[in-house]
């Protein structure tokens, strides 16, 4: 085989990383506070899946106790985030 | 053989991966306004992330990581519309208005001025 | 050749959907046919300025309700009929309220008012209690219609529905524990038992609102495990007619809201298809109110699929099975439109 299998995932990693600073401008553009948190929660999105090709490239199974707990900050976060910009009543 | 098939297979997928999240990462950053882009960052939660660990899972095999990482995208798929919802919602209590196409608006000049709109303080 | 007349008040409450759910079912078991009067009592005259709002919003009740009658009645001979009461005078106590109803019931030969125990008309408050007390004065029959309230309420009746929420719950932790951890080792054995006894003993009330029924409940995960594939199936033909939109240099994307009148129930069922709604790309659910939503879809194919209603039928597929699934579609059945911004 020309690449290992290691190789592969450290590089689908790296271009995960790329496409996440790429969304950061949107995060840091905005125009919106809604607009900033939505580009945050695909960031998230994006470490989650960094995080488990990482667990896949570094053979480091634990890495997928760090992703799951991060998938779940995540969702409290935009949730929690959205419900504090209205002032009054519920957003779900 | 079957190593060789199975490797290609994760490379595909892998690239499949990140190529439905380069399209929604070219989206968030084109899109004209807040309920357009949380269309587009909804593929990233779906194909996106779905087909990487789907990836990720075959490399783990028939292991509790590869159970692990089902798991997660379960859990993915559960809680980011969820989030998406609550977002686009959070925005529309707070008065940010949808470009529509009906009222006029040029979807080829979306990304002057028109990125501005819904800005409400 | 019985006609059973029935006159419903509905209020927005959290019961006003099973109130008439009940009202459809209680009037077809006596009589071949029924005449369900919906009424929405105005608070405040026209006079004051926001009454443009209470009528639109009484509109909408109204409609919805309408809806509702016509699904769960099937294909039993029933006539509706929607009303506005009070327009033209201002409604003041329980009294005023009995009083009215009376003079309706008197127009249409009434035989029976069926009550929402949630009812509360305008902003004032409960107002159940006095109002049953009026109408027993001036004689008219009324019956509160049998409903499911939220959880807190239900802590006081005990019985089999308790248990088989406290085992699916139980069950439900302790399965998600062993996954994470290992389903050899005692200790996890040992530990997990334990943590999904005090997760089952304390959420169980809040987790399962409704009660669960031994038969549909597993039913219902094994029809879902079908429609996963379906789902998945559609969210990758809807995400390679978005990824072809967005890559296009000149990005023809045609951004509309929709409403669509689900045929749903609130709860767990909207709430898997207001998901399954935002999960595909092209579509977003912007509100869920009742059995309304709002969606914004960014494609033209988006919303025909919209429009078709795939989702809605896959879904009533997992909660009411294969022949509740075969419905027509939003379109054919007149509930999705096109709506402006200002819906918002």
């Amino acid at each position: 085989m020309p690449a290992s299998l290691e190789d592969v995932f450290l590089v689908t990693a790296a271009a995960f990383v790329i496409l996440a600073i790429f969304v950061f401008y949107r995060a840091v553009v905005g125009p919106t506070t809604q607009d900033r948190l939505l580009a945050v929660n695909v960031l998230g999105t994006n470490t989650v899946v960094i995080l488990a090709l990482l667990a896949a490239g570094l053979d480091q199974a634990w890495f997928l106790d760090v992703a799951l707990i991060y998938a779940l900050l995540n969702f409290l976060m935009s949730i929690a985030i959205s419900k504090f910009t209205v002032e009054r009543g519920g957003v779900l | 053989m079957i190593e060789t098939i199975r490797f290609w297979l994760i490379a595909v997928l892998l690239g499949l991966g990140v190529f439905f999240t380069l399209v929604s990462t070219i989206g968030v950053i084109r899109l004209p306004d807040i309920y357009a882009r949380a269309h587009t960052a909804s593929q990233t939660d779906t194909l996106g992330a779905g087909f990487a660990l789907a990836g990720v899972a075959l490399a783990f095999g028939w292991e509790q990581a590869a159970v692990y990482t089902v798991l997660l995208l379960f859990f993915v798929f559960i809680t980011n519309p969820t989030a998406a919802h609550a977002i686009a919602r959070s925005a529309a209590e707070t008065g940010v208005e949808p470009l529509l196409a009906d009222e006029g608006t040029d979807p080829d000049e979306t990304d002057g001025p028109a990125e501005t709109d819904g800005e409400t303080t | 050749m019985a006609v059973e007349r029935l006159l419903v008040p509905l209020s927005d409450t959290v019961t006003v959907r099973q109130t008439v759910a009940y009202a459809v079912r209680s009037g077809l078991e006596g009589a071949d046919s029924l005449e369900c009067h919906l009424v929405v009592a105005m608070p405040y005259d026209a006079d004051v300025p926001e009454s443009d709002q209470y009528d639109e919003d009484a509109d909408g009740l109204l409609s919805r309700a309408r809806n509702w009658v016509e699904e769960d009645a099937g294909g039993a001979d029933v006539t509706i009929e929607t009303a506005r009461l009070g327009a033209d005078e201002y409604l003041f106590g329980p009294r005023d309220y009995a009083e009215i109803f009376d003079a309706y019931a008197d127009e249409h030969g009434i035989d029976r008012v069926v009550l929402d125990p949630e009812y509360q008309p305008g902003v004032t408050a409960q107002l159940l209690q006095p109002l049953e007390r009026e109408l027993e004065r001036i004689g008219l029959a009324y019956e509160e219609a049998p409903v499911e309230r939220s959880a807190r309420r239900g802590r006081l009746a005990g019985g089999t529905e308790d248990f088989d929420r406290l085992f699916a719950t139980f069950l439900i932790s302790y399965g998600f524990y062993l996954v994470l951890g290992d389903p050899t080792y005692w200790f996890d054995l040992l530990t997990g038992a334990a943590v999904a006894g005090i997760v089952a003993l304390s959420l169980a009330q809040v987790t399962f609102t409704v009660p669960l029924d031994r038969v549909q409940s597993p039913l219902r995960i094994v029809r879902f495990a079908v429609y996963v594939p379906y789902l998945l199936w559609e969210i990758l033909k809807a995400n390679i007619a978005v990824s072809a939109v967005i890559l296009r240099p000149s990005m023809p994307i045609e951004p509309t809201l929709t409403r669509v009148n689900s045929r749903v129930r609130s709860g767990l069922p909207l709430t898997a298809l207001a998901n399954s709604i935002t999960l595909t790309p092209g579509t977003l659910t912007v509100r869920a109110n009742n059995q309304q939503l709002l969606v914004h879809t960014l494609i033209p194919a988006a919303q025909e699929d919209l429009f078709d209603g795939g989702l809605e039928r896959g879904i009533r597929f997992v909660f009411y099975g294969r022949d509740s699934a075969a419905i027509p579609s939003p379109r054919e059945r007149d509930d999705a439109e096109v709506v402006g911004g200002d819906e918002l």
